[in-house]
């Protein structure tokens, strides 16, 4: 599966302060051919949108250890459709209970992804979900 | 100020440029536009602290009501064609900023570290009214010598106790600078780094009339030599007005154009010869190579 061509945004939104999870995705995401942004720890949902509108990236992928992914993701999901972006894929990886995946997918997430899942995978899903547009 | 509908577009303009291929760009060549900001360049090697220098730079600088757009360049693997752009991790302050647009491009295929079509992404931000177009990239020799066609200023960034100042000989690349700046000037071995350099620029051919090449050294982490580096940018544009000449400015510039769209063909066309192609004689191979270097539509 490629990534070619695709740009993608990796954020940390919120509080949590570790990042070895979502620089893996990004190392992965690179040598699947795409170019990846990283925003750094700790940035706003507003500050995530304007960076995504920026970079003119085709998703956002939100790593989220902390417990509060639903709301985030529902922030940024907002901030990005006032950013004049909603055509951009949301994503969320990080520690995630199974049973909170309907409310995220109400909250504007186009795929959820665990730690319990291989690399390969998640790259096939978000190939998949990017070139369905 | 730019609308969340213009900041979008002009991201989607730059996407479509730095993916644009030679025929598209030579079917629909962007215009000049009626206006231009001050242009600056930063380069040096990896690591030296150029993203880190220009965030702090234009936080300042948009603090002060200036609107500048910033455009880094990172390398592309060699491997996979990705890239892990990492600048705005450096800049993340300054990126906040409403007045501020920073934008990350990959260095892609291209044979000098620059982006594909990298002068027609500086117009398009010079036209969308910015103050000053800051451009940040990657030193890997060829590439010094791109920003100098590019930019109106160029800052050259070198670290202390690196072996960089005779790096810095050997490439020929101190002649392409307008300012240097020693980065991490907190660090030991700076102030002999700087005083070498200077006496190094002093007493070297002289390019520029009336022009010196500041030596200075800069500390992020503590300020020191901010103010100064400021000083040193406005002093070079007021230099700029009375001893540069716009036509040359602009011949440079198509040159970097015209060179850029040629070479990004040539790779094409010497990609695309086959093993009959490469058995043929040296001037035989030559004529081949240039009769198909012309763009088929």
């Amino acid at each position: 599966m490629s990534l070619a061509g695709k740009r993608i945004l990796i954020a940390k939104p919120g509080l949590d302060g570790h990042d070895v999870g979502a620089k893996i995705i990004a190392l992965a995401l690179r040598d699947a051919g795409a170019e990846v942004i990283y925003t750094g720890l700790r940035k706003a949902p507003e500050y995530i949108a304007r960076v995504a509108v920026e970079e003119d990236v085709d998703a956002v992928g939100l790593s989220i250890l902390s417990g509060s992914h639903v709301d985030l993701v529902r922030e940024t999901a907002r901030c990005l459709r006032e950013a004049k972006a909603g055509n951009v894929k949301l994503f969320v990886g990080g520690t995630i209970p199974q049973e909170d995946n309907p409310a995220l997918i109400e909250a504007g997430a186009a795929g959820i992804f665990n730690s319990s899942q291989r690399i390969e995978d998640v790259i096939a899903e978000l190939a998949r979900v990017l070139d369905a547009g | 100020m730019l609308s969340p509908d213009e900041r979008r577009d002009l991201a989607r303009e730059i996407s479509r440029l730095a993916s644009a291929s030679v025929e598209q760009m030579l079917a629909a060549p962007p215009a000049a536009p009626g206006r231009s900001a001050r242009r600056i360049g930063f380069t040096g090697p990896p690591g030296v602290g150029k993203s880190t220098l220009v965030g702090s730079l234009v936080e300042r600088r948009a603090a002060r009501g200036t609107s500048v757009a910033v455009l880094a360049i990172d390398p592309a693997s060699p491997y996979s064609k990705g890239a892990i752009l990492g600048d705005r991790i450096r800049m993340d302050r300054a990126s906040d900023n409403s007045r501020v647009f920073m934008r990350s491009v990959s260095s892609r295929d291209s044979q000098d570290g620059m982006c594909n079509n990298v002068a027609d992404i500086l117009t398009t931000l010079e036209a969308s009214g910015f103050d000053e177009v800051v451009l940040e990239t990657v030193g890997v020799g060829q590439a010094e010598h791109a920003v100098k066609a590019l930019v109106d200023t160029v800052v050259l960034l070198m670290q202390p106790e690196t072996g960089d100042a005779i790096q810095a000989l050997k490439a020929g690349i101190l002649e392409v600078a307008d300012i240097i700046v020693i980065s991490k000037s907190d660090l030991p071995g700076s102030a002999r780094m700087r005083e070498h350099l200077a006496s190094t620029v002093r007493f070297g051919a002289k390019r520029a009339v009336d022009w010196t090449t500041p030596v200075l050294g800069v500390s992020v982490d503590t300020g020191a030599g901010l103010e100064e580096l400021e000083q040193a940018l406005d002093a070079h544009a007021q230099w700029a007005t009375t001893h540069r000449d716009a036509v040359a400015i602009q011949r440079s510039r198509m040159r970097y154009r015209v060179q850029d769209l040629i070479l990004r063909q040539l790779d094409h066309t010497l990609a695309s010869l086959d093993d009959t192609d490469y058995a043929a004689a040296l001037p035989a191979l030559y004529a081949a190579t240039v009769k198909k270097l012309l763009p088929r539509p």
